[in-house]
């Protein structure tokens, strides 16, 4: 069931996905080429993973998707990128949004200086009813408890914990179809990314909503996701669903700490098989 | 020593104070919402002051149709500000943009009076000017007019604030590119901002002009203003009221007696004092926020 990246064509026939990005290319600052034609696919409802080293170009391709580029000087030079049919590359952020991606950003930025309910509602559209902010708000809390106990504190005093939580919740206040979170396991103890990871899970399968969820911890991630891809050095280099990646020897190797150490003639034989691969 | 020439100092410093709060709210709006420190402002006001009196006193517009078409014309003219000037200068360092608006302070002191003559004008608002006397305290009435002004608009920008569309102000302030990834508008939300600094400058304008009439002196309103927003911290509604009483009331009361013995000029001694000490003991003000430090 691996898929090398190349062989998939862009099709656009009988069922398109809701996302596809088709050999995008990013470069930064008109000189660093950070991803080097990517190419993947989300269909609505599903749940994948994005995994891969530091480095990788795991968030420059959220930023791509997201149109958060611009602010880094960065910029797709190359590529295609369709959301539910329509191209996004010629929209600002905030019409992104509005179409129904949302990007949870590396790092939690939260705004620090609102409370946790203040950042819900700054996210939620300057047009939509009250009735259905209370509606998402009650929901918000329903996913996160604990958001709501502290609803009222200034969010930069809340835990890392909460502040991922909150970071999700308040991506969810803008109603996306597809949520991509941008290692939300970051600095957290490994019980709470499990409980993270669960409600993400939870809120994909009863709000059928789309996540791409952007890794390191490749062990948690596969846990919970549909299918997923590898990227390194700006190369999707493997793809396929997440029971078979696990079970995939390199996969193990590297990204799960599987067969122990590395040493110099494991690392050739795993770049050998790469290539092939790619 | 007389009490009764302290209270009235102290009254009279409060509602001017209030009245410096009005230059002041303008300064603190555009920094709550994108980080600029806006010293245009003073400037802004006296723009604004001249539309006011051009509606009213030379064209004969009633005064309450000219405020309204000034306010119309000065949010206009914060917008198109924002629009063509600060967002080509998204990117840049602070210090440029701090240029920026210090040179648009320049040109628009400049254009004001160049195009309508150096004197002074006189703008009459249609107040009673009889001072109101409480025993024996006389009570400016044009500045309690102001003052109450002041407060007033003080505290309708806390109210907006906590509207949804000031709440997404107020998360632009806090983080740009948070603000875009959850499809906040940031530079729609900038420019709002200008546009009610615009507002909020005519309500001063029309209270300044009405009380020293309308010329290029106006825009020197801008110096007590960053007082006033330095002491209560930039980023703060709620310090812009109360610094804005402190301001005006150290500046009348003190000078009050001490002007006497030196012959004058305390006031803009006091004033400079309250800058830089509070830039060297509270950086942030009485109430402006501090970056967040968690261990
Ligand atoms: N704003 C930028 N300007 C220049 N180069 C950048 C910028 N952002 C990222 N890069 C480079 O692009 C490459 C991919 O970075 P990216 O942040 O996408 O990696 P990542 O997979 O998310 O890594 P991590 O797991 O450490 O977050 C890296 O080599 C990085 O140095
Ligand atoms: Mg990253």
């Amino acid at each position: 069931m691996l898929t090398s990246s190349n062989t998939a064509v862009p099709l656009r026939d009988t069922a398109q996905p809701l996302l596809e990005l088709s050999n995008v290319e990013v470069v930064y600052d008109r000189v660093f080429l950070a991803i080097k034609g990517v190419s993947l696919k989300i269909e609505q409802g599903q749940m994948i993973a994005l995994l891969g080293s530091n480095g990788a170009g795991k968030s420059t391709t959220l930023k791509s998707i997201s149109g958060l580029l611009a602010p880094e000087r960065g910029l797709v030079t190359r590529g295609n990128l369709w959301f539910k049919g329509q191209d996004m590359l010629p929209l600002t952020p905030p019409k992104r949004v509005a179409a129904g991606l949302v990007h949870v950003l590396e790092g939690r930025r939260i705004f620090e200086h609102l409370t946790p309910e203040d950042n819900l509602l700054a996210a939620f559209p300057l047009r939509g009813s009250r009735q259905r902010y209370q509606e998402l708000r009650e929901q918000v809390f329903t996913y996160f408890p604990r958001l709501k106990e502290r609803a009222r504190t200034k969010s930069g005093y809340l835990s890392g914990g909460e502040q991922q939580m909150l970071a999700i919740g308040r991506a969810l206040m803008t109603e996306p179809d597809l949520i991509m979170l941008d290692e939300p396991s970051l600095g957290l103890s490994p019980l709470l990314v499990q409980e993270i990871f669960e409600i993400i899970r939870k809120i994909n399968e009863e709000q059928g909503m789309s996540v791409l969820l952007v890794e390191q911890n490749a062990t948690a991630a596969l846990a919970v996701v549909d299918y997923a891809y590898l990227l390194e050095n700006g190369h999707v280099v493997m793809s396929g669903e997440a029971a078979v990646l696990r079970e995939n020897p390199d996969v193990q190797e590297f990204y799960l700490g599987g067969a122990g150490k590395v040493d110099y003639l494991n690392v050739k034989h795993y770049r050998r098989r790469k290539r092939w691969l790619a | 020593m007389d009490f009764q020439f302290l209270i009235e100092l102290t009254i009279n410093g409060a509602l001017t104070g209030l009245m410096y709060s009005l230059v002041a709210l303008g300064i603190v709006l555009i920094y709550k919402s994108s980080g600029v420190p806006n010293l245009a402002q003073g400037a802004m006001v006296m723009i604004a002051a001249y539309l006011v009196w051009i509606f009213a006193g030379l064209l004969g517009t009633p005064i309450l149709v000219a405020l309204f078409m000034a306010l119309v014309g000065m949010f206009l003219f914060g917008m198109l500000t924002e629009r063509f000037l600060l967002r080509k200068m998204v990117g840049q360092p602070i210090i440029m943009v701090v240029m920026l608006t210090l040179g648009l302070e320049s040109l628009l002191r400049g254009i004001g009076p160049g195009l309508l003559g150096a004197a002074p004008k006189s703008l009459d608002l249609g107040l009673d000017m009889m001072p109101i006397i409480i025993g024996d305290v006389f009570i400016n009435r044009e500045y309690l007019v102001g003052g109450l002004i002041g407060a007033a608009m003080v505290g309708l920008s806390l109210l907006f604030f906590r509207t949804r569309l000031g709440t997404k102000l107020r998360a632009v302030s806090d983080n740009h590119i948070s603000s875009w990834s959850v499809g906040i508008s940031v530079e729609r939300a900038v420019a709002i901002s200008w546009g009610l600094a615009g507002i909020s400058a005519v309500a001063a304008g029309a209270m300044w002009g009405s009380v020293q009439g309308v010329d290029w002196t106006l825009t020197a309103l801008l110096f007590p203003a960053v007082a006033v927003v330095i002491l209560g911290g930039l980023d703060s509604i709620y310090g812009v009221l109360i610094a804005g009483l402190i301001v005006g009331i150290l500046g009348s009361v003190i000078p009050g007696y001490v002007d006497p013995l030196v012959g004058g000029g305390t006031r803009d001694v006091v004033t400079s004092l309250i800058i830089l000490l509070t830039i060297m003991f509270r950086p942030h003000g009485i109430f402006g926020r501090e970056d967040i430090e968690r261990v």
